[in-house]
Formats: C-alpha cells, sequence, structure tokens
C-alpha cells in the first residue's frame, strides 16, 4: 500500500488539518468544535451588533462605489444567494447614504387643456404638491361659490338683459317693420311649422285659394308680385338671422368672460402668488383660467351626478363632479414625508407596478379615463433615489425587464399600457407627459443569472455597470468567529428573541460551518441562521426558560432535520427491510458501496447504493449502463469515461484492453449527476478485472483522475451519515466506515452520532489520496508499484489486473486468429 | 318652477276633470304637456291633447304662389300637400310626446287633431293649458299665430305657458274684492306655496291703500304660509308690463274678468313679461 503520510495534531486556524493515512482519522479531525471557553461573553447580549453583514467587503465597496457614481448606466446588480442578507445590507447602506441627500421633488399629472389626451406633468419641491392639489381643490370649490354669485348678481343680470333686448329689438324692429309694411298691403306674416310665409289677408284672414280666384286678375297680379317683393325682404332678413345669432352670443360670451375674469381674478391670483418661482405651475394657472372662463356654464350649472355609479369600477369620490375633474391634481409622488433620498422595494415587478398605470372608470357601460386615473408605479417613487428589485421576479413579471431596460436607457418614465409598449393595437387612451428618471436601480439575483443576462442581453452591460458580488460564506478564524457571534446577537436583538448564552452561540457557529460544509469557512446565510435562532429560541419557550442554551439550539437542529427526513427514513427502513440491497458486511468482487446526496428542499441527506462493474471480452470500452438509458448526466458519464482513461493510462501501453465493461448504480430508479461516484466505479471495475473481493463495510466516495488521484468532492458530511446510518440499521460492525478523498477532511463537521462511533472505534473514516490507497483498504491487497519494465510485484493488485487484460488480449487474438478473413469480432 | 304642486288648488278651482292641452305645429309644445301632466296628477285627471291645425296655413298652402321661408332651406314653394304632411307629423309628434308624459305619471289621456279657429271646445270640469308663443325664428324673433286662438273665450281656466325660463316671483292682478278675485288670490297663494315663491298683490293705487282691502287679503290668505306683498298698479297698461316685469315675475294669476279682458293682451303681457300666466274663471 502507498502510504502517504501527514502529521500534526490539529489544523491551525485557517489551515488544512494534518492527519495520517494509514489509520481512521481522529475523531477530532471529524468536527470542528467552537470551544465555548475560547468565546469572551457569557450571554450575546453583552456583544456589540455586528456591523451589517460580515465578510461582504468587495460587494459593500462595489455598492458604495456605484452609489457615489453619478452617471449613466451604474446600477447594481448584486449576485448572491437568497438568505445571505444581501438585501438587508444593501437598504441599510443606502439608507444611510439616502438620509444624505436631498428629498427628491413631487410630482403631480395635471389636465391638459389644449389635448387632455396627453396630460402634463408638474414638478414641484417635496411637500408642495400636496398643498398644489389642496390649493387647486379650494379655487374649484370657491369658484363654485363665487361664479354662481357672480352671475346671479343685478349688475350681471341687468347687462344681460340689455344684451338680450338689444338683439330681440333688432330682430323684432326688422320683422316688426316687414311685417307692419307687408300688412299695410293687406298681406300677413305667418309662422309656418317650417318657417314664415306672406299671404293675403281679408278681414283678418288668410283669403282662400277660391276667394282669391275670384279676384280680378290684375289685382291677383299685383298682390303676388307684393307678395315676392316682401318676400325678397324676408329672404335677405333670415339670411341675417345666424349672424344676428352669433353676435348675440358672442356678446354673451364676452359678458361672462369679463364677468368671470372679474369674479376669479383675485381666487387664481391668490394660488399664483404662492408659485411665482415655478414657471411650469404658473403656465398651468394660465391653462386653467382660460379655460374657466371659456367653460363658464360648468360652474353655473347644478351639481352632477356623481360618474360611475351605474357600473362597476372604481367608485369615483362622493361629491366628485365630472365637470371640475379637470381642474384637479393627481399627486402621484407626494415626498412631504420623506427624510432624504427614497429608497423602495417593489415586491412585485410588473411593468405597471414600475411604470404605473391608466385606470379606468365604467361610465354609461363604457371605459373611460383621465389623468386622475394615472397611478404611480416603484419608478415614480423612488425617482431621486434608489430601487431595489428582485431580478428573478423581474424577468418572471409581465414585462417588467422591458419597462425598466427602456426607462433606464431614456432617462424618463413613460406611463402607458402594455398594448402602447408594445406597439399592438389598442384603444384610444392616455399618452402622460414623461417624467424625468434619475434613481440608482438594484437588482437582487442569483450569479447565473447575472452571467447569463451578461451573455445574452446586449443592453444590460451597459446599464448595470456594477457587479455586487456576494460571499455566500467567510474564513472561520478567530475574529470571524467572534464577528460571528456579534451577528447573532444582532439577530436576536432584531427579532426580540430570548437571550442566546455562550455554548448556545457556540453551537449556532459549529451549525453554520456546517451548513457551509467546511471546518475552516461559516455561511453566510443570514436566513438559515435566523431560523435556527427562532427555532431555538420557541424550543426554550417551550420548556419556559430564560435563556437560550446549546441543548436548545441542538434540537432544533435536530428538528429542522426530522421535519424534512420523511423519504430519507423511508429509504433506511427500505435499506432494513432489505427492499434496497446494500451490503454492510462481508466481501465481494465487482461491487462497491457508492454514496450519492438527494437534496429535496433545504435538506440533503446521502444515500448509500451499491456499485457493481461486469467485464467481458471487448475493445477497451467502459459502458455507462446509467448513460444508456439516459439516467446518468453528463458530469457522471465524464467520470466514468475517465475511467477508461485510467485503465489505458496504467496498462494499456504493453497490451490491447481488450475488455469491455459495464457500470450501473443498482437500484437506482432516478437520475445521477456529479462525478462523486468515479473512484467507487473504478474501484468496483479493478476488483472485478483482479477477481478481488472488496469489503462490504466500506461505502466510497470521490472523484477520480485518469492518474488515479482521489479528488474532493460535495456534500462529504450527508454521504458518511448516509451509511452511518445504513450500517447502524443491523448494529454496527468492525471495520465499517467510508473512504473519502484527503482533500475533503478539511470539510467534515459530522453528526455527533458518527463521531462518537469513531471516537469508539466503531466507525471509520479513511482518507486517501490515490486508487491504489482505496483498493488496498478495500480488498487488503497491496496494490503494487510498476517496477522498472512496467511489471507489477507478483500477487499485486495491479499484478493481478495486467495478467487479467494480458489473457483477455491473449484470448482475443486467438479468437481474431480463428476467425475468417475480412471478419470481425464482437 | 313646479307651480303645479298645490293640494288645495282643487278646492279653489273645484271640480276638475280633465286637462286640455292645446298643442299645434308652431308652438313650444313640451312645456305646455309637462305642466298639464303636473296639473292632471295632482287633480287626478285625465289629460286631453288638442292639435289644432292652422286654418291661414292650409288656405296659404292652397294659393298658387304660396312659398316658405326658413333659416335652414331659404324660400321653397309650399304646397297643399306639403302642409297636410308637415301637420300631421308634428301632430304625430305631439300624440307620441302626451302618450309618454301620460305613461310617466300613470295618467288616462286622449288625443283630437282639430281645425281652425275656436276649434276646441271645453266642458265645465276642464282646465286648459297652452303655450303663449311661437317656436322662435333664430333665437329671439317669435311671430303670434292663429292657434292660440282655438280656444273658445270663456272656456275655462287657463294656464297660459312661457317658453322660456320664468322669474321667481307669483303675481297677482286684482281690482276688486269680489269673491272671483278672492279664488285668484287663493290660487296664486297655492301656487307661490308649491313654488316657494314669494306674491305680490298688484291692485289700483286706491284699493292698495285701503286698510279694508289689506285685511281682506290677509283673512283669505290666513291658512296660507305665503305673506303677500301689496302694491298699487300703474293705470297705463304699459306700464303695468313694465312693473310686472320688475317683480321678477314667474306667474300671473288673473281672473276671467280682470283687465285686460282681452286674450290678445294678455298673450302679449305673457310674452312681454316672460311669465305664465293663470285666468282663472
Amino acid at each position: 500500500m502507498a502510504q502517504q503520510r501527514r502529521t500534526g495534531d490539529g489544523p491551525p486556524p485557517g489551515e488544512d488539518p494534518t492527519f495520517d493515512l494509514a489509520v481512521p482519522l481522529p475523531a477530532d479531525l471529524l468536527y470542528r468544535r467552537c470551544d465555548p471557553d475560547h468565546l469572551p461573553f457569557d450571554l450575546c447580549t453583552e456583544l456589540v451588533d455586528a456591523p451589517g453583514l460580515i465578510g461582504q467587503e468587495r460587494a459593500t465597496e462595489a455598492v458604495r462605489f456605484a452609489v457615489r457614481m453619478r452617471r449613466k448606466g451604474y446600477n447594481i446588480y448584486a449576485l448572491g444567494d437568497r438568505g445571505a442578507g444581501r438585501q438587508q445590507l444593501i437598504e441599510d447602506l443606502l439608507r444611510h447614504q439616502a438620509e444624505t441627500e436631498p428629498i427628491p421633488p413631487d410630482w403631480c399629472y395635471v389636465n391638459n387643456f389644449v389635448d387632455p389626451q396627453q396630460p402634463r406633468c408638474l414638478s414641484l419641491p417635496a411637500g408642495r404638491g400636496a398643498a398644489f392639489d389642496a390649493a387647486m381643490k379650494r379655487l374649484v370649490e370657491e369658484l363654485r361659490a363665487t361664479l354662481p354669485a357672480a352671475f346671479e348678481r343685478d349688475d350681471y343680470r341687468a347687462r344681460q338683459q340689455v344684451i338680450e333686448q338689444q338683439f330681440k329689438e333688432r330682430s323684432e324692429q326688422a320683422f316688426g317693420a316687414l311685417q307692419q309694411h307687408a300688412e299695410g298691403r293687406g298681406i300677413a306674416l305667418l309662422r309656418t311649422p317650417m318657417g314664415l310665409a306672406l299671404a293675403p289677408k281679408r278681414d283678418g284672414r288668410v283669403v282662400s285659394p277660391e276667394d282669391f280666384e275670384a279676384l280680378p286678375a290684375d289685382q291677383r297680379e299685383r298682390t303676388q308680385r307684393e307678395i315676392e317683393g316682401i318676400q325678397g325682404e324676408l329672404e335677405a332678413m333670415m339670411r341675417q338671422v345666424p349672424l344676428w345669432e352669433r353676435e348675440h352670443r358672442g356678446a354673451l360670451r364676452a359678458l361672462n368672460r369679463d364677468t368671470a375674469a372679474f369674479a376669479i381674478g383675485h381666487l387664481l391670483e391668490d394660488v399664483r402668488n404662492g408659485y411665482r418661482e415655478l414657471p411650469a405651475v404658473i403656465d398651468y394657472l394660465e391653462a386653467v383660467e382660460r379655460d374657466i372662463k371659456e367653460n363658464i356654464d360648468d360652474f353655473l350649472a347644478p351639481p352632477a351626478a356623481p360618474p360611475g355609479a351605474e357600473g362597476p369600477g372604481p367608485a369615483a369620490p362622493p361629491g366628485d363632479d365630472a365637470r371640475f375633474r379637470r381642474y384637479r391634481v393627481n399627486l402621484i409622488v407626494d415626498n412631504g414625508a420623506q427624510k432624504g433620498a427614497p429608497v423602495i422595494y417593489e415586491d412585485n415587478p410588473t411593468h405597471q407596478t414600475l411604470a404605473g398605470r391608466i385606470d379606468n372608470l365604467a361610465r354609461f357601460g363604457a371605459l373611460v379615463t383621465d389623468f386622475n386615473l394615472i397611478a404611480p408605479g416603484a419608478l415614480h417613487r423612488a425617482n431621486g433615489g434608489y430601487l431595489l428589485l428582485d431580478a428573478q421576479k423581474l424577468l418572471a413579471g409581465n414585462f417588467g425587464w422591458a419597462s425598466l431596460k427602456r426607462a433606464l436607457s431614456a432617462g424618463e418614465i413613460r406611463t402607458e399600457s402594455l398594448e402602447q409598449l408594445l406597439s399592438m393595437p389598442s384603444t384610444v387612451t392616455l399618452k402622460p407627459e414623461p417624467i424625468r428618471l434619475d434613481l440608482k436601480v438594484v437588482l437582487l439575483g442569483p450569479a447565473s443569472l447575472y452571467y447569463l443576462l451578461s451573455g445574452s442581453d446586449d443592453e444590460f452591460p451597459e446599464l448595470f455597470k456594477i457587479a455586487a458580488d456576494f460571499e455566500d460564506r467567510v474564513a472561520r478564524t478567530p475574529e470571524m468567529t467572534l464577528l460571528y457571534a456579534r451577528l447573532v446577537a444582532a439577530i436576536v436583538r432584531r427579532q426580540q428573541l430570548r437571550c442566546f448564552d455562550r455554548a448556545a452561540v457556540a453551537r449556532v457557529i459549529e451549525q453554520a460551518a456546517r451548513l457551509a460544509g467546511d471546518q475552516q469557512r461559516l455561511s453566510t446565510s443570514l436566513r438559515a441562521i435566523t431560523d435556527l435562532l427562532q427555532e431555538a429560541d420557541q424550543l426554550a419557550a417551550d420548556a419556559g426558560k430564560e435563556e437560550v442554551g446549546a441543548a436548545e439550539v441542538e434540537a432544533a437542529i435536530a428538528a429542522q432535520f426530522r421535519r424534512g427526513d420523511r423519504l430519507y427514513r423511508r429509504l433506511q427502513e427500505e435499506i432494513g427491510r432489505k427492499t434496497i440491497r446494500l451490503e454492510t458486511r462481508g466481501e465481494r468482487v465487482g461491487q462497491v458501496n457508492g454514496l450519492s446526496v438527494i437534496s429535496l428542499g433545504t435538506l440533503s441527506f446521502g444515500n448509500p447504493a451499491r456499485i457493481t462493474a461486469q467485464i467481458r471480452l471487448g475493445r477497451g470500452e467502459v459502458v455507462d449502463i446509467e448513460r444508456e438509458v439516459a439516467l446518468g448526466g453528463p458530469l457522471h458519464s465524464k467520470g466514468v469515461l475517465i475511467l477508461a482513461g485510467f485503465l489505458g493510462g496504467r496498462f494499456g501501453d504493453t497490451r490491447p484492453l481488450s475488455l469491455n465493461a459495464s457500470l450501473v448504480f443498482e437500484q437506482s430508479y432516478g437520475g445521477i449527476d456529479g462525478d462523486s461516484a468515479s473512484a467507487a466505479e473504478l474501484f468496483a471495475l479493478l476488483s472485478a478485472l483482479a477477481d478481488a473481493p472488496i469489503k462490504q463495510s466500506f461505502a466510497v466516495t470521490g472523484s477520480v483522475d485518469q492518474h488515479g488521484q482521489i479528488q474532493a468532492i460535495g456534500g462529504v458530511n450527508e454521504k458518511i451519515e448516509g451509511f452511518f446510518d445504513a450500517c447502524r440499521l443491523s448494529g454496527l460492525a468492525d471495520g465499517q466506515g467510508v473512504i473519502i478523498p484527503a482533500s475533503n477532511v478539511k470539510h467534515l463537521m459530522l453528526r455527533r452520532d458518527v463521531v462518537a462511533a469513531a471516537a469508539e472505534g466503531r466507525f471509520a473514516i479513511r482518507p486517501i489520496d490515490t486508487v491504489d490507497q482505496g483498493m488496498e483498504l478495500l480488498t487488503g491487497i497491496p496494490a503494487g508499484a510498476a517496477g522498472a519494465g512496467g511489471a507489477y510485484p507478483v500477487g499485486s493488485l495491479n499484478f493481478r489486473i495486467a495478467a487479467r487484460l494480458d489473457a483477455f488480449a491473449a484470448r482475443t487474438a486467438e479468437l481474431w486468429r480463428g476467425a475468417a478473413p475480412g471478419g470481425s469480432l464482437r | 318652477m313646479a307651480w303645479c304642486g298645490a293640494w288645495r288648488f282643487a278646492a279653489v278651482i273645484g271640480g276638475i276633470e280633465r286637462i286640455v292641452v292645446s298643442l299645434d305645429a308652431v308652438s313650444e309644445i313640451h312645456a305646455a304637456i309637462a305642466a298639464a301632466a303636473r296639473l292632471a296628477v295632482r287633480w287626478n285627471a285625465a289629460l286631453h291633447g288638442v292639435f289644432v291645425e292652422d286654418e291661414d296655413l292650409l288656405r296659404l298652402a292652397g294659393l298658387p304662389f304660396a312659398r316658405q321661408v326658413s333659416l335652414g332651406a331659404g324660400a321653397e314653394a309650399l304646397t297643399a300637400a306639403q302642409a297636410a304632411r308637415q301637420l300631421r307629423a308634428f301632430a304625430e309628434t305631439a300624440r307620441r310626446e302626451l302618450a309618454a308624459a301620460a305613461r310617466r305619471h300613470d295618467l288616462r289621456w286622449s288625443f283630437e287633431i282639430v281645425h281652425g279657429a275656436a276649434a276646441v271646445t271645453t266642458a265645465a270640469g276642464d282646465f286648459i293649458v297652452a303655450c303663449a308663443a311661437s317656436r322662435p325664428i333664430g333665437a329671439h324673433f317669435r311671430i303670434d299665430t292663429q292657434p292660440r286662438r282655438a280656444v273658445a273665450p270663456g272656456s275655462g281656466s287657463l294656464l297660459l305657458m312661457h317658453p322660456v325660463r320664468a322669474g321667481r316671483t307669483v303675481v297677482t292682478v286684482l281690482h276688486d274684492r269680489e269673491p272671483a278675485s278672492g279664488r285668484v288670490l287663493e290660487a296664486a297663494a297655492q301656487f307661490a306655496e308649491a313654488a316657494d315663491a314669494s306674491l305680490v298683490v298688484v291692485c289700483a293705487s286706491k284699493l292698495a291703500r285701503d286698510k279694508r282691502f289689506e285685511a281682506w287679503v290677509g283673512e283669505r290668505l290666513a291658512a296660507y304660509s305665503v305673506h303677500p306683498r301689496i302694491e298699487s298698479a300703474p293705470g297705463d297698461p304699459a306700464a303695468l308690463q313694465r312693473h310686472i316685469l320688475g317683480l321678477d315675475c314667474g306667474l300671473l294669476a288673473l281672473a276671467e274678468d280682470a283687465e285686460p279682458a282681452d286674450p290678445d293682451r294678455r298673450r302679449e303681457i305673457a310674452t312681454g313679461t316672460g311669465c305664465d300666466i293663470l285666468v282663472m274663471r
């Protein structure tokens, strides 16, 4: 057996542990404790809160730089896993910065009196939007009282009567003169259903046709001529009537305008005086004044019924009169109560929740809208500050991503319907004036999405120039351990939990290492740690304790696993009942216990399975049965192909590899991926070739390279625990254990019971660096090193393998010789 | 102004069984029909529409040179057939509008078309509603025509509707203290109550200064909430019209035998003052 001996009693902080490959790992290397005695406090309440997230200096610096960088495109993509506390950290950073920044202005939409379809936006200093809204409401209320009063006044009515009388007299005089002229000639002016007519009259009545016919001819002709003459005058006069009417309307309008101007002048002046320094507001108020003068009748008519009462849709406010909606102010952003710049998190980022929407009212069976129904989005609320969005939700939402990119690229917010955004045909709706956009967007998302967007979306790198890459773990140094304790204290304080004692904090830190899957690292998953603290707190509460101790933390960890381990228990149960065949005693040729990890939600557990190999004559191919049936992923297939490479490299230089081998995970009915079973598969294959039985008391995990070096794998703790539980089903026996890559020893954070069994010598963890070390452990036969001529010591494993391959080659040659020319050997 | 809300009105006028509304092709019939319907509801009376075909129009249309001048079409020939068609169309419109008003108020109703002056014959239980002026040519010029003379004189109490918005005061013109004047005074008070209007009694100067007259008025109106103001009337009819105009009059109540007795003169007052006229029998 090739021995690689490492020495040393224990790993100094931050360095790889040293150990002896010839013996099982000592218990202290299977789990790195956090010694409570090294923690300088009794209760976590004695600690000062950790400053933000720990170990995130790089990401923090990136965020700070982006915040300082006030140029276009310097938005942030915060890479990291959920639950790592990114959002909290960034929000804290941004809020701290935002407090020092100016409060952005209020924004409101008002009517565009020239084109109501394109509402105008007005920007007012923070807090003055609401005052402007109130001023306009007050103005309308006062106008509704003032204008009718002005038009009820005697002087107005007198002026109106003068105009009425003037035009009445004009028409009466004209028609009266005509009528008098006609009657002087015995001709009556008659009102017909459609207009006027002239007829000869006698004794106050129109002459009948019979009587007219009875008149002398010259009298008839005279009468007819006279009627025709007067009729010409009548026609000329009738042509004048529309002109008189127009003049009359104009005179009344002028009177109304003058009356209104006088009545509203001082009211509007009062409003104007409050906004002299805001030209856009003054401009708007002038438009309001013009519109009021043109629509005086609206203020004189009695109140109208509230709109929208006859159908579904947003109900109009009580007392809302449709005639005066155009004078209202739709205050979409009110920063009156804002301190500094806003920091907004939008939980549901869609096109509408970002860029706003235009609502509709049902009125007389039709949907109608106006500028009052423009609703703001998160971009409006965050304008002038910071907007945080979940990148995955943004991309999954209804065109939220397209909408955000468009706004950031254009530097303005356009509130429009989806149909407008997508240039699809739509009904006529509003086209509000765009609002200038000046904000910093922070996207929170996984790293994979960042790289995907970087590679596939041309606009993304332009718009999100800053990547804040968050660590999912930090180095477990003494300083960091203390900082972690302060983080625990901060969470306890923030969540208002019971006080955690020193031992409890130590156990939490150990669990953080387990979550990181590394003795030398601590997980930064704040969510997992927070959950653990809360659950331990609840258990302490259930037990009536004032403080949380290590026992509650331990119980909470066990409970977390127990809540999700139904499938794991079922697998173990079936192993115990022999439904799933797993041999943990005895020896087998071409069979080894492999280990895989199953991840279900937040729970991962080890799943032991038999890996078997069969060999036969062939052309040097190793068949991965999992791949053949499409159950194996690409990484698993890669691992199997490496085996062929290893065989060829070690044994193929002096003989043809005249074999075919097949490998399979027995009783595996789901997909399998990863190369962590490649070492086990190689051991099964070599066992079959050497005809050397493998001890079934071992399970193996590790990947292998083409030179036979064993490489680290993931999930080593879960795998060991899975095999330990399987062995325990029939009682632990001597020699049982797990062979792992030596490079995985630093990742060991095993369960207490596994560590205890190892300490008692009832379960062994055996690290290896090479295939030969593993084969020696599994078979008890020396592997044998190649001599100067490439020959292996007689009796060694490699000798037996080489001999078997030689025999395969000879048999193949023999078969070739006996085969017909042009034939083939399959 | 809703003049027709007084329940006690029936007691004053007495025995109204039918509201006869006079309609024609040149009047603004909507106000007349609406007022007639409301009165019919108050008095639980039937509604009867009489559409009067203007005899003068039909004679004119029979003349070979007859032409009609309108704002919409200018001058055009007017034949007897055209005139008949136009009258039929207007009559049908009036009938439908009357039927709709009757349906709205759940009234018994009838309709007839009559021909010529004084063609509307009335019975003792009839109350007549008619429009005081024709539709205007343009916005202002209204011309009087034959149909308002369609109602035979002395047919019954009459309400002449003015087509333009009325004022807020009820004015009663009285010349004596006869029982008929008392009925007019009470009717005017009831209209004023129903419309929340003020009441002005206009009478000869001598009467206006007479304390006994003032007491008589107070006694007749003791049961009503209105407080009349007594004013002396100018002797000259034109001055009287100006005086009434200055009172913002909405309804002018007269006894049938009161001056001016001439229906044309009363109509002139109605159009001149812009108010409705109630003539009590």
